[in-house]
């Protein structure tokens, strides 16, 4: 990716109070602070209570060896099962 | 691993594809396909917009012109996003191809020259993007492409509303006014005819109906997109040419489809009769008069900011 997006960032929302906080999306952005700026104006389609991003290198399965989070795991053993 | 008849039969009975690894050779080809045209498609219609929103009357309508460019990008951001997941370079896609190697509909390589072509460029335009886009989110077998369509979805649906609403405020208005949007409708809906492309008894094999990346056929989904254009131009009292058949219970049209079209004039030449898809395909490849200067509109600043940013000292 090139120096003006750098890495992946994952989006998380919950609407409302009370409702869970959701896989909404994913920015492309050279940092956190340009991640949480691009993720907010992405995303405006509701006008959330809660809204958060992760880098995605941050995110590592449980239970999975694919997706886009696998490459994450780093060799850990695999826990429980994937369906 | 699933050989491409396993997978074929799996989504058909409702099995969602979640990862590439999951994937056959063919179901990930088709899948790249169909996601280069819609990211291309969402790209594209952003600077067909902007050269366009320059004729907004106002402060408002230029607030709401560009709040659709604004989700047009975030649209095309996504699909780059998850073409990028499926090992697809949106660096490449976006700024290395040739402009004539973009998937965008020829209608999106045309200019839109005032106000009343942008309102229904978003009336027709944008609801042949929603017929598309709620089939394929009723219909896909591809769990990140359907979960991406709800925001998607909703947006359209407000570019679509600007667009009715304000074919409407023009045609009552009549005089100039309804005579510029007559004149839009003119080319613009032919236009978004021909773009659902190929009908089904010379479409080839789909693959994408295959893998159940989608539902409809293409005439089917031309005939989604009449069935509310039609009635709409029909209560604006607008000329369109196309009729409600009893006999066949279906749309049908009133000229000669495929027809030549002079991008220059915008005029479909209705009299010159029916001509082979093989000049339609001529034309798509050609592109339109705006092509080049769309796209490079979305290219025009980023190798001098990225030099900036290369050649800057580390901090």
């Amino acid at each position: 990716m090139s120096i003006l997006e750098g890495e992946v960032f994952d989006v998380f929302a919950r609407k409302e109070r009370g409702d869970a906080l959701q896989h909404i999306g994913y920015v492309d952005a050279p940092d956190i602070d340009l991640a949480r700026v691009y993720a907010w104006k992405t995303y405006d389609e509701l006008n959330w209570f809660e809204m958060c991003v992760v880098p995605r290198s941050a995110i590592v399965p449980v239970n999975r060896t694919d997706g886009p989070f696998a490459g994450n795991a780093l060799g850990r053993p695999v826990v429980g099962g994937a369906r | 691993m699933f050989t491409e008849d396993e997978i074929k039969q799996k989504v058909h009975d409702g099995y969602m594809v979640e990862s590439v690894e999951e994937m056959t050779e063919g179901y990930r080809k088709s899948l790249i396909v169909q996601l280069t045209v819609q990211a291309d498609t969402e790209l594209i219609s952003a600077p067909a917009y902007w050269r366009a929103a320059r004729h907004a009357p106002s402060t408002n309508t230029q607030v709401s012109a560009h709040a659709i460019i604004q989700d047009e990008l975030a649209h095309a951001n996504i699909a780059y996003r998850l073409l990028e997941d499926l090992g697809v370079s949106k660096e490449e896609l976006v700024y290395g191809r040739d402009p004539h190697k973009f998937k965008h509909p020829y209608g999106f390589d045309q200019p839109l020259d005032n106000w009343a072509e942008l309102v229904v460029a978003n009336g027709f335009f944008d609801r042949a993007g929603i017929t598309l886009l709620s089939d394929v989110y009723a219909n896909t077998s591809y769990g990140p492409l359907k979960r991406a369509l709800v925001k998607v979805d909703m947006e359209e649906t407000f570019h679509l509303r600007h667009g009715e609403v304000w074919m409407r405020r023009l045609a009552k208005h009549g005089g100039e006014a309804r005579a510029m949007l007559q004149r839009a409708v003119d080319w613009m809906f032919p236009m978004t005819l021909e773009w659902f492309g190929l009908p089904d008894e010379m479409k080839r094999h789909s693959g994408q109906l295959d893998y159940k990346l989608k539902g409809l056929t293409n005439d089917q989904l031309r005939q989604v997109w009449m069935k509310s254009t039609v009635p709409l131009c029909e209560s604006l009292g607008l000329e369109a040419p196309a009729h409600w058949s009893e006999e066949s219970q279906s749309y049908e049209l009133d000229y000669p489809f495929p027809c030549h079209y002079d991008a220059e004039a915008k005029h479909w030449d209705f009299d010159g009769g029916e001509i082979p898809w093989e000049q339609v395909f001529d034309r798509w490849k050609a592109r339109g008069p705006m092509n080049e200067w769309y796209v490079e509109s979305v290219r025009r600043s980023r190798n001098e900011v990225v030099g900036w940013l290369e050649n800057a000292p580390a901090a």
